[in-house]
C-alpha cells in the first residue's frame, strides 16, 4: 500500500466524516434538548434528497441553491413532526422511552411507503449541477468538490449553531429549556415552542446535508436506511446531546471507515466503525463529549 | 394483596391452559396452509417477543440486537446438520447454550451503558455478527445454505407439505416462553426488576445482585431466541445471513412486545396475533401493487398503537392484573 | 339501521369470497403465479417486472402479428381459448415471504405454475416449494448457477446463468487479445450478497483457468454510503479491465466516485445487474461511454428482427423504459411457460413439467440472440447464449460473440 493511497483515504474519510457529522448533529440537537432520538431521521434525509431532486427536475435550481429552501422546508417539516406525533409521544406516561422510539419508528415507515407511492421506488439522481463530476487534485490527491463544499457546509453549520445556541436569545431558551422544562415554563416559555422549533432545526440541518448529499449520491425511498445506523453511531459516540460531540463523531467515523477498509476487507469497513463505538462507550459510557 | 396476587396468578396460568389448548385445536379445522403458514409464524414471533420481554421488559435493558442470537441459533443448527450430520434437536439445544453464553460475555461490559447508548450498543453488536457471518466463506457467506428437504421426517424435523408439525412446535416453544416469564414474575428476580423500575436509586442498593440477575435474563432471553432461530432455519430450511440476522428481526421481536404491552405477561403474545397476520395479509394483499401502500398502513397502525396505547393493548383485556403489577 | 348496514357487509364480503371461486370454474382461464419484490430496497425491480410480464400477456391473450409462440390468435389454442390471468405476489426479497406466497399462491389462488423472482436467495425457496407441490417454476431472472444444479424436477431456467455470462467475457478476452489488445490483469469488484459473490466466485475460477491474474478482488457492502477507499484500491491496482458486480445503487456511486477520484480504466466489462438498469445510465451515463455489459438481450436485434423493436415499443408505453436484460428474460420466461402450458393441454403439473421438458423454441421466435430453448435434463437451457453489449453513442451495441455482433468493440474505452 503506498503513501498516496493512505493520504487519499484518509482524505476522502475526512471529508465522509464531515458529511456524517452534519446528518447526524440534528440527531445530536434533538436528542440533547428533549432525550428523544428521532428513528426517523434517515427518512428525513431522503425527503431532503427527494425535494433537492424535484427543485432541479422541474425549475432547474441547482442543489446549492436550493440548499436554504430545502433547509426552509425540512424546518416546517420538523417542526411538524413533533406538533402531530412526538408531542404525544413524550407525554405518554407509561413506557415514554419505548413509545417514542416507536412512534418514530412507525413515522420513518410511512414515509418510505409515501415515497414510494408518490415518487416510485426508481433511483433517481441530479444529473448535472455546478459541482457535480467536479474534483480538484492537490499532489495527487483527489478531492471531490461536492464533498469538499459539504465538509465546508458542515463546518459552517457547526459554527452558526455554535453561535447560535450560545449568542441568541432562542438558543439560550433552548438551553434553559434542556436544563429544566419545567421551570421555563415559569418564567413564560412555552415548552412546545421550544421544543417545536428545536425539531424545525435539527431536521433544517438534516434538509442542508440532503441537499449536499443530492450532488453526488443517488436517491431512492430507502435511501435513508444506508445513513442512519451511522448518523445513530456518530452522535452516541460524540455523547448524546451534544453538538461538538456529533462534529467529532462524524469525523472520527469517518476516519475510522477509511482505515478499516485499508486494513480488512472493504465489505467489513462498517465493522471498525462500530467496534470503536463499543470500544468508546464501554471506556466512557456517556460517549465522548456527553455530559448527561 | 399477596393473597391477590396469587390468585390472579393462578387465573393466569388457567387461562393460558385453556388458550393453548384451544390453539391445539385450531388446525384442525383451518386446514388451508397459507392460514396455517401464519398462525405458524404468529406463535414463533409470540415465543420470539415474549422472550426478548424478559430481558428488555421485565429488566428494562432494550435490545435491539437480539438477531444476534436468532441468527447464531439458525446457523448452529444448519452448519451442524449440514456439514456433520449432527441432528437439529441437538443443533437446536447446542445453538440455544452458545447464545446464551455470548449474551452474559456481551451482557457484561453493557449493562453498564444506560439508555440509547445501549440500544445502539446491541444494535451494532448485531450488525458485526451479521457482517461477519456475511463474510464467513465456511458457513455459505452470502450465498446462505440449504437444508436438504428428503421427505417427512420427526427426527430431521423437516416436512416438505405439512405445517402441522412446525404449528405444535411454535405452540410448545410459546407456551414455554410464556411459562418462563410467569415464573420468573414470582420469582426472587421478578422482585427486583420491578423494585429498580420503580425505583432506580433502588438498583444502586440491590446492585450486584441485580447485575447477576440481569446476566440471567439475558442468558434465558438469549437462549429460548436461539431455539426459535433453530426452529425457522427447519420451518423454511434455507438461511442466508441477510434473511436471518438483519435489523428488521430484532425489530419484529420487539414489535409485538411494545404493542401488546412491554413489561407485561400477555402482551407480546396479544401483540403477535394482532401484528403478524396484519402484516402478512397486507403484504399479500396490498403488497403487490408496488406503491408502497402497506407500508403506509402498517407503519401508521405503529404510530397510532403506541400513541394512543403507550402501556399497550394489553390494558384493554381485564386479563392483567394492573393494580398488582404496578 | 347498524344491522342492516352488518348485513350488507356480510353479503358484500361472502360474495367477493365466492367472486374467485366461481371464475375458477370456468375453465377459460389460467393462473400463473408471478413473485417479485414489490416493496423494499428492490421494488422497483418488481415494478418493471410487472410491465414486463403484462406486456407478454398482451401477447398471448390478445390477436398479434408476431413469430413468438401464442402471438397469433387470442389465448391459448390447446385449452380452448382459455385466457391466462397473472397473481402478482410480493416477496420483500425475504426467503421465507418467498416461501409463504408461493404456498398462498398455489393453495389459494390456485396457480398453475409459478415465475420470479429476481433475487436468487428467494429463488431457492420458491422453487423448493414448487418442488413440493409439484409445480412448475420458471426462473426468469436469477442468473446464479448453484440455483439448478440442485436436482429440481420443476425448476426451469430459459436464460443464461453467471457462469455462461462470465464465459462469454473471457471468450471475448481470448478474442481481444489474439487481435492485440493488451489484457493481462484484472479488478474484480463486486457487492457482497448472493449475485455479488456467486458471479465473483465464478470470474475468479475463469481467470485462474485461462491465466488472468487477478489485480484485485474487491468485497464491498452493498448500499455502502461512501465508496471511496474501495474505487482508491482500483485505483492504486490499476488492472487492464474493471470487472463490477454490482446493483444499480451501488453502480451509480461507483462510478460517480471512480470519476471524482480521477480513476479512469481502460476498459469496464460489468455483469450486467446495474449496468443494465436505465437509472443508472441516466445519471451517470456520460461517464460510462464505452462500458461493456454482458447481457441477454440487445436492442439492436431489432434490425434483424423487427418484431423485436415492435414488442419494444409496447413495453415502453407502459414502463417509459427499453426493454433491458431484466424485463426481456422476464418476458421470454412468460411465453415459454405459456407455450408448455398450451401444449400441455392441461394445468396439472406433471403435466405441464412433461411439455416444458419437450421444449424445443427455434431462436428466431423469441426477442432473444438465443440458439433455441431448450432444457437439459436440470431444467436450464444451454443454447442461451449470452451477448456483449457496448455503451456507444447513448446506446447498447451488441459486439460480441462475433456471429450477433453488429460492429467491433472500441478498446480501450475512451
Amino acid at each position: 500500500m503506498t503513501a498516496e493511497t493512505i493520504i487519499q483515504s484518509l482524505a476522502s474519510g475526512l471529508l465522509m466524516g464531515l458529511l456524517y457529522g452534519l446528518i447526524a448533529v440534528g440527531l445530536a440537537l434533538i436528542f440533547g434538548l428533549m432525550d428523544v432520538v428521532n428513528f426517523a431521521h434517515g427518512e428525513f434525509l431522503m425527503i431532503a434528497m427527494y425535494a433537492t431532486f424535484f427543485l432541479f427536475v422541474f425549475f432547474a435550481i441547482d442543489p446549492l441553491l436550493a440548499a436554504p429552501l430545502v433547509a426552509a422546508a425540512l424546518f416546517v417539516f420538523g417542526a411538524l413532526a413533533y406538533l402531530l406525533i412526538v408531542r404525544f409521544a413524550v407525554r405518554a406516561k407509561a413506557n415514554a422511552g419505548m413509545v417514542q422510539i416507536f412512534s418514530t419508528f412507525g413515522l420513518a415507515i410511512v414515509m418510505r411507503g409515501v415515497a414510494q407511492f408518490f415518487f416510485t421506488p426508481d433511483y433517481r439522481s441530479v444529473t448535472h449541477s455546478w459541482l457535480g463530476g467536479k474534483t480538484v487534485s492537490v499532489a495527487g490527491i483527489f478531492l471531490p468538490v461536492p464533498q469538499l463544499v459539504g465538509a465546508l457546509v458542515a463546518i459552517a453549520a457547526f459554527g452558526a449553531l455554535y453561535l447560535f445556541i450560545n449568542r441568541t436569545d432562542f438558543g439560550r431558551a433552548l438551553e434553559a429549556t434542556r436544563e429544566d422544562a419545567g421551570a421555563v415554563a415559569l418564567v413564560g416559555i412555552d415548552k412546545n415552542k421550544v421544543f417545536a422549533l428545536g425539531w424545525g432545526l435539527g431536521a433544517a440541518l438534516v434538509g442542508l446535508a440532503g441537499a449536499v448529499m443530492a450532488i453526488f449520491f443517488y436517491i431512492y425511498p430507502d435511501v435513508g436506511a444506508s445513513f442512519a445506523l451511522i448518523a445513530y453511531v456518530t452522535v452516541a459516540l460524540g455523547g448524546f446531546g451534544s453538538v461538538f460531540g456529533a462534529f467529532a463523531g462524524g469525523i472520527i467515523v469517518g476516519l475510522v471507515e477509511a482505515t478499516t477498509a485499508m486494513l480488512l476487507p472493504p465489505s467489513l469497513k462498517a465493522v471498525g466503525i462500530y467496534a470503536v463505538y463499543l470500544l468508546v462507550v464501554f471506556i466512557r459510557p456517556r460517549g465522548l463529549f456527553g455530559s448527561m | 394483596m399477596d393473597t391477590n396476587f396469587a390468585r390472579s396468578r393462578r387465573r393466569d396460568l388457567i387461562v393460558a391452559f385453556c388458550l393453548a389448548a384451544t390453539a391445539a385445536v385450531v388446525p384442525l379445522f383451518v386446514k388451508d396452509s397459507y392460514v396455517q403458514n401464519i398462525m405458524v409464524l404468529t406463535l414463533m414471533w409470540g415465543a420470539l417477543s415474549q422472550s426478548w420481554n424478559i430481558l428488555s421488559g421485565y429488566c428494562g435493558q432494550i435490545s435491539l440486537g437480539h438477531a444476534l442470537y436468532f441468527g447464531i441459533g439458525a446457523y448452529t443448527t444448519t452448519l451442524l446438520f449440514t456439514k456433520f450430520g449432527v441432528l437439529p434437536w441437538f443443533g437446536m439445544l447446542g445453538g440455544g447454550v452458545i447464545s446464551a453464553v455470548i449474551a452474559m460475555a456481551l451482557g457484561y461490559p453493557c449493562f453498564r451503558l444506560r439508555g440509547h447508548y445501549f440500544v445502539i450498543a446491541t444494535i451494532v453488536i448485531a450488525e458485526i455478527g451479521l457482517l461477519l457471518f456475511h463474510n464467513w466463506d465456511w458457513a455459505g457467506a452470502a450465498m446462505g445454505i440449504e437444508i436438504p428437504v428428503r421427505g417427512d421426517s420427526w427426527l430431521k424435523f423437516q416436512f416438505p407439505r405439512s405445517k402441522l408439525p412446525y404449528f405444535y412446535f411454535a405452540l410448545a416453544l410459546a407456551c414455554v416462553a410464556w411459562f418462563v416469564t410467569w415464573w420468573l414474575e414470582d420469582s426472587k428476580w421478578g422482585y427486583w426488576w420491578r423494585a429498580v423500575k420503580d425505583n432506580p436509586d433502588a438498583a444502586e442498593s440491590l446492585g450486584v445482585v441485580v447485575f447477576n440477575s440481569k446476566m440471567g435474563a439475558a442468558a434465558v432471553s438469549a437462549f429460548l431466541v436461539a431455539v426459535g432461530g433453530s426452529f425457522y432455519a427447519q420451518f423454511v430450511s434455507y438461511i442466508d445471513p441477510e434473511s436471518i440476522m438483519g435489523f428488521h428481526i430484532s425489530l419484529l421481536m420487539a414489535l409485538p412486545a411494545v404493542l401488546g404491552g412491554i413489561g407485561t405477561l400477555w402482551g407480546p403474545m396479544l401483540g403477535a396475533v394482532i401484528l403478524i397476520p396484519l402484516t402478512e395479509l397486507t403484504r399479500s394483499y396490498a403488497g403487490g401493487s408496488g406503491r408502497g401502500v402497506d407500508l403506509i398502513v402498517y407503519g401508521g397502525l405503529i404510530i397510532a398503537i403506541s400513541l394512543a396505547r403507550p402501556q399497550g393493548l394489553v390494558g384493554l383485556f381485564s386479563l392483567g392484573r394492573k393494580e398488582a403489577a404496578r | 339501521m347498524n344491522i342492516t348496514r352488518r348485513n350488507v357487509l356480510l353479503g358484500a364480503t361472502a360474495a367477493a369470497a365466492l367472486g374467485p371461486i366461481a371464475a375458477r370454474a370456468q375453465t377459460s382461464e389460467v393462473v400463473i403465479g408471478v413473485i417479485y419484490p414489490f416493496s423494499g430496497a428492490s421494488a422497483q425491480m418488481g415494478v418493471d417486472a410487472q410491465k414486463s410480464f403484462e406486456t407478454a400477456l398482451d401477447i398471448i391473450n390478445k390477436n398479434h402479428d408476431f413469430d413468438l409462440p401464442l402471438a397469433k390468435g387470442e389465448g391459448l389454442p390447446g385449452l380452448g381459448g382459455a385466457k391466462i390471468r397473472l397473481v402478482f405476489a410480493d416477496h420483500q426479497a425475504d426467503p421465507q415471504k418467498g416461501r409463504a406466497e408461493t404456498e398462498r399462491l398455489i393453495t389459494q389462488e390456485k396457480v398453475c405454475a409459478v415465475i420470479g423472482t429476481y433475487q436468487s436467495s428467494v429463488a431457492v425457496t420458491v422453487s423448493q416449494v414448487c418442488e413440493r407441490y409439484q409445480v412448475p417454476f420458471i426462473s426468469a431472472d436469477n442468473s446464479s448457477p448453484s440455483l439448478h444444479k440442485r436436482g429440481l424436477k420443476f425448476y426451469f431456467r430459459a436464460a443464461p446463468h453467471d457462469e455462461m455470462f462470465s464465459a462469454a467475457m473471457f471468450n471475448f478476452f481470448d478474442a481481444m487479445k489474439k487481435k492485440g489488445a493488451k489484457i493481462d490483469t484484472l479488478s474484480l469488484f463486486h457487492e457482497d450478497t448472493i449475485f455479488g459473490t456467486d458471479s465473483a466466485n465464478t470470474q475468479l475460477k475463469l481467470a485462474a483457468d485461462r491465466g488472468y491474474k487477478i489485480a484485485t478482488d474487491i468485497k464491498y457492502r452493498s448500499n455502502s454510503p461512501s465508496l471511496s477507499a474501495e474505487v482508491q484500491q482500483l485505483k492504486t491496482a490499476n488492472a487492464d479491465v474493471l470487472m463490477p458486480s454490482s446493483y444499480t445503487t451501488d453502480g451509480i456511486l461507483l462510478v460517480k466516485t471512480m470519476a471524482e477520484l480521477g480513476y479512469k480504466p481502460n476498459a469496464i466489462v460489468a455483469q450486467n445487474a446495474g449496468f443494465s438498469e436505465k437509472a443508472l445510465y441516466d445519471a451517470v451515463g456520460d461517464k460510462l461511454e464505452g462500458v461493456i455489459s454482458r447481457g441477454s438481450f440487445s436492442l439492436d436485434l431489432a434490425a434483424k428482427r423487427p418484431m423485436v423493436g415492435t414488442i419494444n415499443t409496447m413495453f415502453k408505453e407502459k414502463s417509459g423504459k427499453d426493454f433491458n436484460d431484466l424485463t426481456s428474460r422476464q418476458f421470454m420466461g412468460l411465453l415459454v411457460m405459456a407455450d408448455a402450458i398450451n401444449r400441455a393441454k392441461s394445468t396439472d403439473g406433471e403435466k405441464i413439467r412433461e411439455a416444458l421438458v419437450a421444449t424445443d423454441i427455434p431462436g428466431e421466435q423469441t426477442i432473444m440472440p438465443w440458439k433455441r430453448v431448450k432444457f437439459d435434463e436440470l431444467g436450464q437451457n444451454n443454447d442461451a447464449d449470452p451477448v456483449l453489449l457496448q455503451y456507444i453513442g447513448g446506446k447498447f451495441v451488441t459486439i460480441f460473440p462475433p456471429q450477433a455482433a453488429i460492429a467491433e468493440a472500441v478498446w480501450p474505452m475512451k
